[in-house]
């Protein structure tokens, strides 16, 4: 490796070592590295030593389900980000770069627009006395107000909405990346456009929707806001239990475990996604 | 380099030294907190020359890590009644010297070692005149879905109140409240609960009445007073109406402890507590100030409705908060 440097002009080097990477390093160190080790301790130390918190947590039905919640929401808004932001960045990924940047702008912008706005904004179409609601009742499509809000659905809405930018993204990146030309290919050897979608394209740009994925399903977990906001107290998300936990229930041991596991599986995640779709391709998709 | 160290030590003594007259007072934010700021701060500002800065939304996490971090940035805080007992138990607050604050006139009611209060409401029955067809007459039809069909609204976090409400709806008399038989609330609650829309701040509850979102609800009264001054068509029942507080407490380790002392004994006269509550439609904490406020005002206030009154009791909440909070949340997500 040191031998093939010598020959490179020194900017085009790869940095392989951490020197370029300090500020970074001691940034990441100070600020998240020493308080989620602190986060850790808490929750082995209070209210006194031992494993209890995590006892709890595991051992408890309520937070059993409130566990399940978490990944069923995670999991339901990557499934539905995934299906619609496909056409939209297939649609960008073969649009003429003029109109497509327009396209890029107006998405990039609603991720600029705030998130308590954004939120509030879909309060105010989906419920019962909302916009949707109210419009469909006027023109006798339904005679009761559909359930939108305050459930699995409002925070299903809300959240893909919010997502859609970070799946749409590296899916744009990867279906560019694909020649065009394997498409006629297939079309030529008779494949139906179906076909040609389902053994061509989606193999092909399976590690976009891997990266856009894994992106939307680890943020999803942490999620706070919307799901508070959108959905009911049975849909109640780990983010929003901690959040109880710490600030009004001041029990910051069972907080930090709960916190720690959240972290610990986010990890975990993020290991699998390395070895499926290999570091390179995870990466170079975002 | 000396000259240097010299010049920025200087800059900090400066800076605490320009600390000394000020102090940090923080609420709930939105209409309760202008209302403390126009109606408490102001005029301390001017008589005392103490500059109070604005902070919130009360945190009691945050509070929790202020103390126990020994950097504690603010001095007075607005907090739920039944939390400050369970905090003055934990060491979080400071106990209030009576030499500064005069104790006379304080409502004992919402006067501890640790905390003066800082007003006090009731939740009322409010509904919709729109949604709603016929007046509800008690908590008992918030629990008839027959009668009263529609989304119904309660306060959102494990608190003083809608326990109660269920026990009283289902027959158990007021004077038999306490201990709360938990079982018993939450299967009365059981038999609304997919009609339940929950209110987790002040303005929700009015934005859900006042669209009709929900038909009625466990309101502030403060909250209703809004309303009804926005010209709102909303009914109130005052039936059993159920009182709690916010006090004021200093937390462990202020910087400015003397100057929040002097804020509170501001905070708590006759005069200060008359011009919150005529802005803000909550009730007095000094039982002198009723003479300073006008005839229509006082008539609006919980005061006013102390026949079946029921005063929510903070020392059972306060001993009792966390293991209601983990039945509460585990019912909630169920």
């Amino acid at each position: 490796m040191s031998g093939n440097l010598l020959h490179r002009p020194s900017i085009l080097r790869r940095p392989d070592g951490i020197g370029g990477a300090f500020p970074a390093l001691v940034l990441i160190i100070l600020f998240f590295v020493v308080p989620v080790v602190g986060l850790l301790l808490r929750s082995v130390t209070e209210p006194v030593p031992g494993l209890q918190n995590y006892a709890t947590l595991f051992g408890d039905g309520t937070y059993a389900r409130v566990f399940f919640n978490t990944f069923l929401v995670a999991t339901v808004v990557t499934a539905v980000t995934v299906v619609v932001a496909f056409p939209v960045a297939w649609m960008l990924a073969i649009m003429p770069p003029a109109l497509g940047s327009i396209v890029f702008g107006i998405i990039i912008l609603s991720m600029w627009t705030n998130l308590l706005t954004r939120t509030y904004a879909w309060m105010v179409l989906l419920q019962r006395t909302g916009v949707i609601n109210r419009t469909l009742m006027d023109i006798g499509l339904i005679s009761e107000p559909l359930p939108l809000i305050n459930n699995l659905t409002g925070v299903t809405i809300g959240m893909v909405y919010i997502m859609l930018p970070f799946m749409i993204l590296p899916l744009v990146g990867t279906l560019r990346a694909i020649d065009p030309m394997t498409l006629r290919a297939a079309a030529l050897c008779g494949a139906s456009p179906f076909d040609a979608f389902r053994r061509i394209l989606l193999p092909l740009s399976l590690p976009g929707i891997a990266a856009g994925g894994l992106m939307v399903f680890v943020m999803s977990l942490g999620y706070f806001v919307t799901p508070t906001l959108l959905g009911g107290t049975s849909n109640m998300m780990l983010a929003a239990m901690i959040a109880q936990m710490i600030q009004s229930l001041l029990n910051w041991g069972l907080g930090s475990a709960a916190a720690f596991i959240l972290l610990l599986v986010t990890m975990a995640l993020y290991a699998l996604q390395l070895r499926l779709v290999g570091a390179k391709r995870t990466t170079g998709g975002i | 380099m000396k000259l240097i160290m010299a010049g920025i030590l200087a800059g900090l003594l400066a800076a605490t030294a320009a600390r000394a007259d000020e102090m940090v007072f923080t609420s709930w934010g939105g209409t309760t907190q202008e209302a403390q700021t126009k109606s408490w701060a102001a005029p301390f500002e001017a008589s005392s020359g103490i500059k109070v800065l604005q902070d919130g939304p009360t945190d009691y996490g945050k509070l929790k890590a202020m103390v126990e971090g020994g950097s504690v940035a603010w001095d007075v805080i607005d907090v739920e009644m039944d939390f400050a007992i369970k905090a003055a138990k934990d060491g979080l607050l400071e106990p209030i010297d009576f030499n500064v604050v005069p104790k006379a006139g304080l409502d004992p009611r919402f006067t501890t070692d640790h905390a003066v209060g800082s007003f006090y409401y009731s939740f009322v029955l409010a509904w919709n005149k729109g949604a709603v067809s016929g007046e509800p007459a008690g908590w008992a039809d918030m629990f008839d879905l027959t009668k009263f069909p529609g989304k119904r609204t309660f306060y959102k976090w494990s608190a003083p109140g809608v326990i109660e409400i269920a026990l009283l709806a289902d027959g158990v008399p007021a004077d038999k409240l306490y201990p709360l038989d938990l079982d018993r609330a939450f299967k009365k609650l059981d038999t609304i609960k997919s009609e339940i829309v929950w209110w987790d701040s002040g303005a929700q509850s009015q934005q859900l009445i006042a669209s009709g979102e929900a038909a009625f609800g466990q309101l502030w009264n403060g909250r209703v007073f809004a309303l009804e001054q926005d010209g709102a068509d909303v009914g109130v029942s005052w039936n059993q109406n159920m009182t709690a507080a916010d006090v004021l407490v200093i937390p462990k380790g202020s910087k400015n402890k003397a100057s929040a002392m002097k804020f509170l004994a501001a905070a708590t006269s006759p005069k200060s507590q008359a011009m919150f509550a005529e802005a803000s439609g909550y009730a007095p904490i000094n039982t002198a100030a009723k003479a300073e406020m006008p005839a229509d005002v006082v008539k609006s206030l919980p005061d006013a409705y102390v026949d079946g009154q029921i005063n929510l009791d903070m020392n059972y909440w306060a001993e009792n908060r966390d293991a209601i909070a983990e039945r509460w949340y585990a019912w909630q997500a169920k």
